[in-house]
């Protein structure tokens, strides 16, 4: 068995909503492989963006551990903690948050700036990233010049330009009809299967489980159940 | 990502609301616009007022009896005073030197007698360029050199006396023993300054003549003026004269020679530098409350970006450059904005409507000049420039912070 990408480990969060106490993770134990496809699927509450939260960094848990590449999240400062994020890790939300000021390509070769690639390798290696994705030839439209699917398109492309370890897809097709949505899939799957990019979803979208590979079912902050296909 | 990509990112947000961006920039328009029209015209006024005082007597700088101001008498005079003037004028930034006596005197003819501020000049090294009642000769001219009776009078004082060009006047005076000495000279000429106080009591006449009457030796006088080349290098040149100090001759700026006329631009540049600090206070407000919104408004954005890897310094360095960009263009569209209206008035000036020639102001015993130009001196326009960039990017910090400081999972709603 490899050694899973990313981890989580008897985790439990638990925030505060007001006066109310929420126990969003009672003792959950994940463990993503790479190259997988995993769907973590559940009812709103049961934890699944919180999941997604803590394997990508954005969020530290009350207890337990979090493991991205064998390194315990717990353990590494802010400044490692943004470099791992920006290196290792790739997110697309559901709402493609591009940033509007800058082109497709702009957007889409920001991590490779922040990484010190230099421009004319970054030009070159986002217009291949971004015809693969379907956008040839609109690298300059900002996105409010692009559709909702072409700008999750673009959204995808950035989070693995890097070539993260994993990307992180919260609601990936939640804002985008039927047909966009299953391009979307076929687009994530084939970068799955080609490029050997691991995806890790959290979805109330019942076409997101069916192609997932693995569908990992939470309720109430712990696993119900978790399937491979 | 390296500051060329930030900048450009930072160039673009800021026209993400053009509107915003465009009343701010109209902030710091008028905010600039007013200090550098307001600091212009001080620096133009106040600096004509100090040449125009200068040439009233004292000079710029003077080199005289360390009591000369506080107590004015014909025994405090300075030995070797035109040899002194002779050495000044080498010194970097003088323009000239002249030695002079200043005295007071009580003036008489046909029964008739007034007092009058006497001042005894070398006619060959003097001009209404070192003293400006030399400009104001309106009757008759001024003394040849080697006239050695001749007199200018004021013409009020003249009219007082009865007397007309080429009419006798006598003298009377202490000389530097305390004894009353008296002189005659002849009235060459009348003058007629616009200022009440030289046109009805100032007298001038030949610096040897008066040498005489006081009991001065040849190169004595009571003072030697210095004019500088630009009245800002009063104190440089005041320092560079130090070594001429001796015994009780000192050397003095006009700041000390004229305490009222200094007391009143320093009370003056006092109430304009409060009402810049005001006014750039309320600019820099403008500023941080755009900077605020923009920022408040775009916490998702910034979530986004940190979640990608984005760290705080970057996000604090976008904003920032995001102000400094309003703040330089807010720069730009000042020059754009004021440089006619500058251009105008530095070389045209304008002129007060309700003041004519003979109702000009004296402040200070210096008269106005009723036509007011806006001329700011590059030094304090740099310091405007540099306050302006300094506000700017104050008032960036907080939100600056704020958006360095945001919380990824809370701004994106992942959660």
């Amino acid at each position: 068995m490899n050694q899973p990408i990313a981890e989580l480990r008897d985790v439990h969060k638990t925030y505060r909503q007001g006066a109310v106490e929420v126990h969003a993770l009672r003792g959950l134990s994940l463990a993503i492989e790479p190259g997988e496809f995993v769907a973590i699927s559940g009812p709103s509450g049961s934890g699944k963006s919180t999941a997604l939260n803590l394997l990508g960094g954005l969020d530290a848990p009350t207890s337990g551990r979090v493991l991205v590449e064998g390194q315990d999240l717990g353990q590494i400062g802010r400044r490692r903690l943004a470099a791992l994020r920006r290196d290792r890790i790739g997110f697309v939300f559901q709402a493609y948050n591009l940033v509007p000021v800058l082109t497709a390509a702009e957007n889409a070769e920001m991590v490779l700036a922040l990484q010190g690639v230099g421009a004319a390798e970054r030009r070159e290696r986002v217009a291949r990233l971004l015809a693969e994705v379907g956008l040839a030839g609109m690298e300059d439209r900002r996105p409010d010049e692009l559709s909702g699917g072409q700008q999750q398109r673009v959204a995808i492309a950035r989070a693995i330009a890097a070539e993260p370890a994993v990307v992180l897809a919260d609601e990936p097709t939640a804002n985008v009809d039927s047909e966009t949505a299953a391009m979307l899939l076929d687009l994530m799957g084939r970068l799955n299967a080609e490029r050997g990019v691991t995806f890790v979803f959290s979805t109330h979208d019942p076409r997101v489980m069916e192609r997932a590979r693995r569908l990992v079912r939470l309720v109430d902050g712990a696993v119900e159940s978790d399937v491979r296909r | 990502m390296n500051t060329g990509t930030l900048a450009a990112m930072a160039w673009r947000n800021i026209w993400r609301n053009r509107r915003r961006t465009l009343v701010t920039l109209a902030s710091i328009v008028f905010g600039t616009f007013l200090a550098v029209f307001l600091t212009g015209m001080g620096d133009a006024t106040y600096g004509k007022m100090i040449d125009t005082a200068a040439k009233m007597g004292n000079g710029h700088v003077t080199v005289q009896h360390r009591l000369q101001t506080e107590a004015p008498a014909p025994k405090r005079f300075v030995s070797g005073a035109k040899g002194l003037a002779a050495q000044v004028v080498q010194t970097p930034g003088v323009r000239g030197a002249a030695a002079r006596i200043m005295a007071t005197a009580m003036v008489a003819a046909g029964g008739e007698s007034r007092g009058a501020a006497l001042i005894g000049i070398d006619v060959g090294s003097e001009s209404k360029e070192s003293l400006a009642a030399l400009g104001g000769v309106a009757e008759g001219a001024l003394f040849a050199a080697d006239d050695k009776h001749g007199a200018l009078l004021g013409a009020d004082l003249a009219r007082h006396l009865g007397v007309e060009l080429g009419s006798k006047v006598v003298f009377t005076l202490t000389d530097r023993n305390g004894e009353i000495v008296t002189a005659l000279l002849r009235v060459r000429g009348l003058l007629q300054t616009g200022s009440p106080d030289a046109d009805s009591g100032l007298v001038i006449a030949p610096l040897q003549t008066l040498q005489k009457a006081l009991g001065y030796g040849p190169e004595d006088a009571t003072l030697v003026a210095v004019l500088v080349e630009d009245q800002r290098q009063t104190a440089s040149v005041a320092r560079a004269l130090q070594p001429l100090q001796s015994g009780d001759r000192v050397v003095r700026t006009w700041h000390e020679t004229m305490p009222e006329l200094s007391g009143f631009i320093d009370m003056k540049l006092s109430g304009a530098a409060f009402m810049q600090g005001l006014v750039l206070l309320l600019v820099a407000a403008g500023i941080f409350n755009a900077l605020l919104v923009s920022v408040m408004e775009r916490m998702r954005e910034f979530g986004i970006l940190s979640a990608i890897g984005w760290g705080r310094g970057l996000l604090f360095g976008l904003v920032m450059l995001e102000s400094l960009w309003i703040g330089l263009c807010g720069l730009l569209a000042t020059v754009l904005v004021a440089a006619w209206p500058y251009w105008k008035l530095s070389t045209e000036g304008f002129t007060l409507p309700v003041v004519d020639s003979s109702q000009q102001t004296q402040v200070a015993n210096v008269m106005m000049d009723p036509t007011f130009y806006v001329r700011i001196h590059p030094e304090n326009l740099a310091l405007i420039v540099v306050a302006v960039l300094t506000a700017t990017l104050l008032s960036g910090l907080l939100p600056a912070w704020i958006a360095g400081r945001v919380n990824p999972t809370t701004a994106i709603k992942l959660v």
